[in-house]
């Protein structure tokens, strides 16, 4: 029972991480309509940034703030030029582009800060070996609640932006159809540029806070990470919020789970395989997701 | 007093010129109707005065040299555009599509809503649907008042009776004719289907690739022997 509840506690913490870059994912798809496989990329970059202000003096806190602007003003940076000139000519060429920038910031990343072993990461979050509580037998470490209560707020931040907020209707106005949206006045370039912004400011939360789980800092840091979290997005539906936070737990959880009570059965080099599998499965089984929403049109 | 004035305006898709220097006019308070075959340019007028295609010559509203503003600034000075095929927002449910509609606004939009919803009670009936699920018809309407939403002054309505039925058709010019003459409403009107524009509108425009090939009241239209064989099928 208590490897169980052990298994779930911990599974939930990596889940809400899988959850923030799936969130991410979706933010970018709601608002552009485009896959941006360069998420965790970007995330993973705006780590080295993080560590190195960090590493010059400044407080881990302070320094994660900064590099979510970093990251806001890299995703609307990356939007408002390569990616808005090639989006016109044609969808595909984002996708390439995505790809592009995917290898372009891991081989910038590996030049600057080049060093095997990697970058030792603080954490936000109190991470001595006594720092846990002990509920119903389990070890809920802090450095685990802590992840977890900053993935939930940032979620439930999210909803309202998305729901409640004119800023959230012009975002998926424009994702909608975006000639109207121009003719309503939203200013779409503004928009697009500020969901792929917010996207990357998540990116850049969410890799300090695998940093400080992992404790270590290489450019492979979002790796494993992103293809989990395009698996939930993929599986939640990619234009449901919801779903990315329901299936990024899920898969979380699952994978605690699966590695805790048959580690032989998967191994962990075959992992990553389930979750490609899982997106294959969900694209051909169910596309939209299981809570995105299937496109309906009357004519 | 003249409203909206265009002057030369001249639009084309990559090589191929679609405006050769259109001259339209709209008084204040007028209801004008552009009359004229597919691909004679009508389309394309409404999105050169909007603003949703690049254009040149000169577009003056309320006094304003507008040619070279975007849309989103030129719904700013007043001027609505419901785009032909409607360009509702699928994904979004009808009332976020009004809501939206009043992007421009800093007022409170509440009252607006519920006029428009008496006006097309059906669309209050599917307030809480998706766009995408309306039928033509309810689409129709709720680009118009999604239109109507920003409150304009100019409206361009762009063949609000495109694939819709005798009667949805009949509802929709009603309200258009009620909004011009009761609300004041400036509206500039593409409509293949002639009969029926000529009923509501004052004034006629004829275009015939990418040229004013006739103008005038709307009874001088009707009457004329030639365009009545020409356009209005007999």
């Amino acid at each position: 029972m208590e490897r169980l509840l052990q298994y779930v506690f911990d599974g939930l913490s990596f889940g809400a991480i899988y959850a923030l870059v799936a969130l991410g994912l979706v933010v970018v798809f709601r608002g552009t309509g485009h896959l941006n496989f360069a998420q965790g990329e970007m995330a993973m970059f705006c780590t080295f940034i993080i560590w190195q202000i960090n590493d010059w003096g400044v407080p881990l806190i302070l320094a994660v703030i900064i590099g979510m602007v970093f990251g806001f003003v890299l995703g609307a940076g990356t939007e408002a030029t390569v990616i808005r000139a090639v989006a016109k000519k044609s969808a595909g060429g984002v996708f390439v582009v995505s790809i592009a920038l995917f290898l372009g910031l891991n081989s910038l990343a590996t030049m600057i800060w080049d060093r095997a072993e990697g970058y030792t990461m603080g954490s936000l979050f109190p991470n001595q070996p006594f720092d846990f509580v002990r509920i119903l037998g389990a070890e809920w470490r802090y450095k685990f609640i802590g992840v977890l209560a900053v993935a939930l707020a940032l979620m439930g931040l999210l909803f309202l932006l998305f729901s409640k907020t004119k800023f959230g209707l012009a975002m998926r106005s424009v994702a909608s159809n975006p000639d109207s949206a121009r003719l309503v006045g939203v200013p779409s370039g503004v928009v697009l540029a500020s969901s792929w912004g917010i996207a990357a400011a998540m990116g850049a939360l969410s890799g300090a806070l695998v940093g400080g789980i992992n404790g270590q800092l290489t450019p492979s840091l979002m790796f494993s990470v992103f293809i989990y979290a395009s698996a939930a997005a993929t599986l939640g539906g990619l234009d449901s919020p919801g779903g990315a936070v329901i299936a990024g737990l899920s898969i979380g959880v699952g994978e605690q789970l699966v590695a805790g009570y048959i580690p032989g059965w998967i191994g962990q080099d075959l992992k990553l395989s389930v979750a490609l599998i899982l997106i294959f499965v969900v694209l051909l089984v169910k596309p939209s997701g299981l809570f995105g929403s299937l496109k309906v049109e009357r004519v | 007093m003249t409203f909206l004035k265009t002057v030369g305006l001249r639009a084309s898709y990559g090589q191929v010129d679609v405006l050769l220097g259109i001259d339209i006019d709209v008084n204040e308070g007028e209801m004008v109707v552009v009359l004229g075959a597919n691909g004679a340019g009508k389309t394309t007028t409404m999105r050169a005065v909007s603003g949703t295609i690049a254009r040149s010559g000169s577009v003056i509203f309320d006094g304003q040299e507008i040619v070279s503003q975007s849309a989103e600034s030129i719904v700013r000075l007043g001027v609505a555009h419901v785009p032909q095929g409607r360009g509702t927002f699928s994904e979004l449910t009808v009332e976020e599509n009004l809501r939206i509609g009043a992007y421009i606004r800093k007022d409170s939009i509440e009252s607006d809503i519920a006029r428009w919803y008496k006006t097309f009670p059906r669309l209050e009936e599917r307030q809480n649907q998706r766009a995408g699920s309306l039928s033509g018809g309810e689409q129709q309407m709720l680009a118009i008042a999604r239109a109507l939403m920003s409150r304009p002054r100019l409206l361009l309505c762009d063949e609000p009776s495109l694939g819709l039925a005798p009667l949805i058709t009949q509802e929709l010019f009603e309200v258009l004719k009620n909004l011009n003459e009761q609300d004041g409403l400036s509206v500039l009107l593409v409509e293949q289907n002639a009969n029926l524009a000529l009923k509501v509108a004052s004034r006629v425009y004829l275009l015939e690739t990418g040229q004013v090939v006739a103008s005038g009241s709307a009874e001088a239209i009707a009457g004329d022997e030639r365009i009545r064989k020409a356009y209005l099928g007999g």
